[in-house]
């Protein structure tokens, strides 16, 4: 009884960087239920929402993905009584200095998805997929902040291939 | 007035109350200063000060420059008012204590802007961005002061000082970028805004790390993005507004507009200050129930 698969031009890479004791388990959850949502989303599980450093951001973006996710706790259900306020704090921040510096801040997404929120992580993961997709493919990222020298070897390997 | 903190000086040094004093000096040309090392007390008379001491100097109080293992065990520093701003907030991050550093304050009225704008006097051609709305010419953590010292009112929010901030926030997100992008270009990544910066700590800077590599070491538009990205965030919060960034940039790549901007950023949502209080922590390290979580679905 699964979704109508459908074809798009695009396909956008979404990196989700979510908690171990909530977002990660409501996605389990929505696993084992035979829940559907999209499979461009890639999950990366760390200790706490408050562990997510605005590096891996950064990073996630480097490496060309066009969305990045991050979930945790909501507020007060921390496994670690506080990660999840400090989370917030850097990510209020973080948010308006990526906007300052020019690149479009509708492709971070912050949630706060409990264990027993499956029907939401797919909501929100459907719904984040396809405003990325209509986004299309980050153009800041993929076109302007690059390293050339990596451009250049993989043109170089395109065309031996 | 700077015969009143030499005297002083003197005092400190004679009485061995301190082992050092920290100052500025007629530098290698007219228009210029230089940051001086006072050990002996004939020495003070070298101590200036005028609108040409630009530099910064709570960097020699960070704990990551060698000079505070030189067995100097308190130092006495002369300090406008930005400058004790970033050594309060120095000893609200523990990175100093209170007791090893003696403040000898000065009544600052703006510094020129750069070495080169110097004709022989301070007009508003040549006074620096950050000089206007300073509300610490009078400055508010000394241990000594000469003459009396005047009440301030210091408790209106922080004010962006470079109309480049307002005017990048009106453009369009890609014109922004753009701006960023021809910026950038220049930089060569000698990271003479971390090293110039009175609040970069870290012993190993996260950018000279290599397993992992956080940051790409060359100077290319990744390396260059992911570097100032980097250091705004590290600053959130605890920037005190020296302007030192800008200053020390060999490309006049203006990345305390980013600074600023973040500043800007947590008044609004934090009502936040640094450099005003020796207790408060900064907004990043702690937290309220009540949080703004408008972009939170």
């Amino acid at each position: 009884m699964g979704k109508k698969i459908e074809i798009h031009d695009f396909e956008p890479k979404i990196m989700a960087f979510v908690c171990k004791w909530c977002t990660y388990s409501g996605a389990d959850l929505a696993g084992t239920s035979r829940m559907d949502y999209s499979p461009n989303v890639r999950m990366i599980r760390l200790p706490c929402s408050g562990r997510i450093d605005p590096q891996f951001m950064i990073k996630a973006f480097e490496q060309g993905a066009d969305g990045v996710f991050v979930s945790g706790c909501h507020p007060g259900d921390c496994h670690y009584n506080e990660g999840n306020y400090y989370a917030r704090r850097r990510n209020t921040t973080f948010r308006q200095l990526l906007d300052f510096n020019g690149i479009d801040i509708e492709r971070i997404e912050f949630s706060w998805i409990s264990a027993a929120e499956a029907i939401k992580w797919t909501e929100v993961i459907d719904a984040f997929t396809d405003k990325v997709r209509e986004l299309g493919r980050h153009p800041q990222y993929n076109d302007d902040i690059v390293d050339p020298y990596a451009q250049f070897l993989v043109q170089k390997k395109q065309e031996s291939a | 007035m700077i015969e009143e903190i030499r005297n002083q000086a003197r005092q400190l040094l004679e009485n061995g109350e301190v082992d050092v004093v920290i100052g500025y000096a007629e530098g290698s040309d007219p228009s210029r200063t230089t940051p001086i090392f006072v050990r002996k007390a004939e020495d003070v008379e070298k101590l200036i000060y005028d609108p040409r001491c630009i530099n910064s100097l709570p960097i020699y109080l960070n704990k990551r420059h060698e000079y505070t293992r030189k067995g100097w065990k308190k130092s006495a520093i002369i300090g406008k008012g930005c400058d004790i701003r970033a050594i309060v907030q120095l000893i609200a991050e523990n990175q100093l204590k209170r007791d090893e550093v003696y403040i000898l304050g000065v009544p600052c009225e703006g510094v020129v802007s750069h070495p080169d704008k110097w004709d022989g006097s301070l007009h508003d051609g040549n006074r620096a961005s950050k000089c206007t709305g300073c509300d610490v010419m009078t400055p508010h953590e000394t241990d000594f002061f000469p003459g009396e010292k005047p009440e301030v009112d210091r408790s209106k929010p922080y004010e962006v000082t470079s109309p480049k901030v307002a005017n990048l926030m009106e453009l369009e997100l890609d014109k922004r970028f753009a701006f960023w992008r021809t910026d950038f270009d220049r930089c060569f990544k000698c990271y003479a805004c971390r090293e110039v910066c009175p609040h970069c700590s870290c012993n190993v800077c996260i950018t000279d790390e290599t397993t992992p590599s956080w940051i790409d070491p060359a100077a290319h538009k990744k390396g260059i993005f992911s570097w100032h990205l980097t250091r705004a965030m590290h600053l959130v919060g605890r920037c005190t507004g020296c302007g030192e960034c800008t200053r020390a940039c060999p490309m006049d790549i203006q990345v305390d507009l980013f600074n600023q901007r973040m500043k800007e950023v947590v008044q609004e949502s934090y009502s936040y200050k640094p450099g005003y209080s020796l207790e408060d922590k900064h907004p990043l390290i702690t937290y309220k129930v009540d949080d703004r979580e408008d972009f939170i679905k």
